[in-house]
């Protein structure tokens, strides 16, 4: 009877969706007569559609967020394979790190790093850089902390359920903005023009730089995690 | 401008032949991390400053953290 309820509500899910798609493909076919192509089109209305000064992030988050929710799944499947693989147990397992100058001198940097990280994802919309490219200062962070002062201080200030409970997060803000289109504007990860304010201004842009923060979570902690796991190995082997 | 992206062209191919070359895994390591250094400096002469951060960040730094424990893994099996 419980497996009779749970067939039924994936067949009715799976229906709605499939009929999403259908209606979703249909209406793409507007773009198909555009003086120019898609290129001209975008560089002439981006900022107008979007709101976002910089068209690279406007390309991958608006137009073609799509395809950055597929490249955030392999790498959501990259970490899976390797902690799968490398770690078998997260535990916390020390080397001794660098120097007490090394120690001292990444002590004074390291604020300016996360810094530097921070404000590449929130202003991914108005200058070069972006989500993946944040989120990876991001996760170079947690590989000094490894390297120079031990494992063990990253196992602490940064445990690895932490790291999971960040990338689970990002995932989620990404799904649920998409969703959210779904509701608000019609499609699948459409832009909440909504939310928008003026171009080049911080709080602007509608849904770009929340998908911005949503990917730097999810890069930074699933690229820690892959290190945290091959470094963890090679010094439990050593002791 | 011209000769300087000629000159960093040249340096490019220079440096990704001394990685193939070298059998010793740590310094084909460290030239591949020059190998990124210089082609950030291309990517920001032909103006595209969005990738020439994403190379310099991964290129230059996570790949070479990644590569050297990988490095030292392989030479805790042989010994």
């Amino acid at each position: 009877m419980k497996q009779k309820l749970q067939h039924i509500i994936v067949i009715i899910i799976l229906t709605i969706s499939g009929a999403a798609v259908f209606f979703n493909l249909k209406v793409m076919t507007i773009y198909k007569d555009i003086p120019g192509g898609i290129s001209r089109y975008i560089i002439s209305f981006g900022l107008q559609d979007t709101g976002s000064l910089n068209l690279v992030t406007a390309i991958l988050y608006d137009y073609r967020a799509f395809d950055s929710m597929g490249e955030s799944t392999v790498i959501f499947g990259a970490v899976s394979g390797i902690v799968l693989i490398l770690s078998r147990k997260m535990l916390p397992v020390s080397s001794k790190g660098l120097s007490f100058i090394v120690k001292r001198t990444l002590g004074i940097m390291t604020p300016f790093i996360a810094l530097f990280s921070i404000y590449v994802i929130t202003h991914g919309h108005l200058t070069p850089g972006g989500g993946f490219q944040g989120g990876v200062i991001l996760a170079a962070i947690s590989i000094i902390f490894s390297i120079v002062y031990g494992s063990a201080f990253d196992y602490k200030r940064y445990s690895p359920q932490m790291k999971t409970v960040m990338e689970t997060t990002g995932a989620l803000m990404f799904i649920s903005i998409g969703v959210l289109g779904v509701f608000f504007e019609g499609f699948f990860l459409d832009n909440l023009n909504f939310l928008g304010g003026k171009p080049g201004t911080l709080l602007s842009a509608g849904s770009i730089p929340i998908i911005n923060l949503g990917i730097g979570l999810k890069v930074g902690a699933g690229l820690a995690i892959i290190f945290y796991s091959m470094i963890q190995k090679t010094f439990r082997e050593e002791l | 401008m011209i000769v300087l992206e000629y000159l960093l062209l040249f340096f490019l191919v220079m440096s990704a032949i001394m990685a193939v070359i070298f059998d010793e895994e740590l310094i084909s390591i460290i030239f591949l991390s020059i190998f990124s250094i210089i082609l950030t400096a291309i990517y920001l002469i032909y103006r595209a400053a969005d990738v020439a951060l994403a190379e310099a960040v991964i290129g230059a730094g996570l790949n070479t953290a990644i590569f050297m424990s990988a490095i030292s893994q392989i030479r805790k099996g042989k010994s």
